[in-house]
């Protein structure tokens, strides 16, 4: 079992995962290693089994195989839930947001502050839209003119941010998964996105990123893994290798198995 | 007209700014139709404004204002209840048979009726979500249900001359001015709106039917929502037959065919949209008004029931397209219909 050197004990562990659909297998013998305050993209062909695997980590797909371990502890996702009650969210570009309701609707859903008269609950609508502008503002990095436009009338970016920011405030935020968080976004929102990711990380959030975009990878990355036809193609140190190397063991026809 | 972005937001994948317009185009969208509807009207008959006739149309208003808060919430959730003419009848038809057949207090009559529409709620409420039969299946099955109830129990007979507080109720007069029932409609409608804006109760509301699984996944109880908001509506159901048994002091098991369809028609027109997570109270004590008052106009001038059909049906066709045409990114929204009816300021 090849495995990158690291400092630390690792924040996160998954070891052997496997998961196949019928006759198909996804994902096969898959390691995967994430440190604390660490950014691990993961790249490869379409198909190649990426989404699959996070969504193992964030509890969509019950694993057929493998151990998951968070913080040295044998953990057993089984839901969404129970993924997020140890503190692993995940953000896609759609996913999560009410559009209907403002960036604090959002950020605040299911954990809405109240006040109680009689007996009865009244949201602090108020105290919530300062709240939410407050953590967009100083955990996110974003701050939008108007904190009460319903989020569909928001960008792309803003919208993943206002859904960053939801993650950030309700849990324990220890990592966040983002599947694709560039696909969608125009250049200037792509920079936003990469600038918060830094920022996270900075906080000491552990980053789980995919994108077919080498160029982004490298720029927050601290490590990339290539997978291939469900396997780990390679595991590469963004300081040490090149973006050509990363693309030869995406494109290579052997399957070289490198560990960094 | 050209947006400032400030620093930290990208332009490039921006969409449209919400100009104010936009969010109250469901209370000016009927209120320019209300407003129309005045015009026409102060040529074609000036008793509509009399003091005395915009009671009339208030006391008419009234019931629709009761059943359109929990209709507004029920659609929010993104569901929709057709069963409530048959729980309005058949809550009414239980009081009546209490106070006249049984000499039950007539205000005990009254909360119980109101009691009877919960429980029809909850049996829906029950259908949808343990049953897993959809909205508008369910409710339209238990409609048949509750109807066919209140004709076994009613069995073609006709109930009438009630206790002084039951007609009080439904067309009594504050100061011989203001209509009793359009105070209690007010009053629910107010209530809803606190509810809507200022509870978790609306908030999920809006939650489900924005987004039921986003809903799910933060933990919001989804089963207990719908069930509740099922609930008020069954009660306001029966609020709204006591009501309309006050104030025709009679009562049969055919009655309230119609509040069904009236009553999501004005919600609709008042911009609570039938796809869910998007709703207003106001919204839909302007629809209900718009309505009454189209009514109302019609009568005095003499035109058929006919016509009101007919004018009813336009009216929603007209409004549920009109927000469609605002919800159409490629129009540009409120702010691209201005711009194309040459009005440059948003
Ligand atoms: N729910 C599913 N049911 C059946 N097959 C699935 C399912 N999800 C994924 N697969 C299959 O598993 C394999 C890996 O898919 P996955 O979505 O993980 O790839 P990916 O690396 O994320 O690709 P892309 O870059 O296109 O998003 C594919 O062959 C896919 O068809
Ligand atoms: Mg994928």
């Amino acid at each position: 079992m090849d495995q990158p050197p690291l400092s630390v004990e690792p924040l996160l562990t998954m070891t052997g995962i496997a998961k196949h659909f019928g006759g198909v297998m996804a994902v096969q013998d898959v390691d995967l290693t994430l440190g604390r305050g660490e950014v691990v993209a993961i790249v490869g062909d379409n198909g190649a089994g990426k989404s699959t695997l996070i969504k193992v980590l964030t509890g969509v797909h019950v694993p057929d195989e493998g151990v998951i371990t968070l913080e040295g502890r044998q953990v057993s996702i089984t839901s969404k839930r129970a993924s997020q009650a140890l503190g692993i969210e995940a953000v896609y570009q759609d996913l999560g947001l009410v559009d209907t309701l403002d960036a604090a609707g959002n950020v605040f859903l299911g954990h809405e502050l109240k006040r109680y008269i009689l007996g009865i609950p009244f949201l602090r609508n108020a105290r919530m839209a300062e709240e939410a502008a407050r953590v967009l503002k100083e955990n996110v990095g974003i701050e939008l003119e108007d904190i009460t436009v319903p989020t569909h009338n928001l960008s792309g970016g803003q919208r993943q941010a206002v859904a960053i920011a939801r993650a950030i405030y309700n849990t324990d935020l220890k990592i966040l998964v983002m599947d694709e968080p560039t696909a969608a976004l125009g250049p200037e929102e792509t920079r936003n996105t990469l600038k918060l990711m830094r920022r996270l990380k900075d906080q000491g959030i552990s980053l789980i990123v995919i994108s077919h975009n080498l160029d982004h990878v490298f720029a927050v990355a601290d490590r990339v893994m290539v997978m291939r036809g469900g396997r780990v193609a390679a595991t590469l140190d963004c300081k040490s290798s090149t973006k050509q190397d990363v693309l030869a063991h995406i494109i290579a026809a052997t399957d070289g198995n490198v560990a960094a | 007209m050209a947006i400032a972005a400030s620093a930290s937001v990208g332009r490039a994948n921006r969409r449209r700014e919400v100009p104010w317009i936009e969010r109250y185009i469901n209370i000016l969208g009927p209120l320019v139709m209300i407003l129309t509807l005045c015009l026409v009207m102060a040529f074609a008959d000036p008793r509509f404004f009399r003091v005395q006739n915009i009671m009339i149309i208030l006391q008419d208003a009234s019931i629709y204002m009761v059943l359109a808060m929990g209709m507004t919430l029920v659609i929010t959730g993104r569901g929709i209840d057709l069963s409530i003419g048959s729980v309005a009848a058949l809550a009414a038809v239980v009081m009546a048979m209490l106070i006249k057949d049984v000499g039950v207090n007539v205000y005990v009559a009254m909360l119980i009726a109101v009691l009877v529409g919960l429980a029809c709620g909850f049996m829906n409420g029950f259908v949808i979500t343990k049953l897993r039969v959809p909205d508008l299946i369910a409710t339209l099955s238990m409609d048949l249900v509750f109807r066919g109830f209140a004709l076994v129990l009613a069995a073609g007979v006709v109930l009438a001359r009630f206790p002084d507080p039951l007609v009080w109720l439904g067309r009594g007069r504050v100061f011989e001015v203001v209509p009793v029932a359009a105070i209690v409609g007010i009053t629910v409608l107010v209530i809803g709106f606190v509810i809507y804006r200022y509870t978790p109760l609306g908030r999920y509301a809006v939650a489900i039917g924005g987004n039921t699984e986003a809903a799910v996944l933060t933990g919001i109880d989804v089963t207990r929502h719908k069930m509740f908001q099922y609930m008020l509506m069954g009660g306001l159901a029966g609020l709204a037959g006591v009501m309309l048994t006050g104030r025709l002091n009679a009562i049969q098991a055919t009655a309230g065919m119609g509040l069904t369809l009236h009553t999501i028609a004005a919600v609709v027109v008042g911009g609570t949209t039938l796809f869910g997570g998007r709703g207003s109270m106001a919204g839909s004590l302007v629809g209900v008004l718009l309505l009454s008052m189209v009514v109302n106009a019609l009568v005095l001038l003499r035109l058929d029931f006919f016509w009101q059909q007919v004018a009813a049906g336009v009216i929603i066709i007209t409004s549920v397209a009109f927000y469609a045409a605002l919800q159409d990114p490629g129009k540009g929204g409120v702010s691209g219909l201005v711009r194309r009816l040459g009005g440059g300021a948003r």
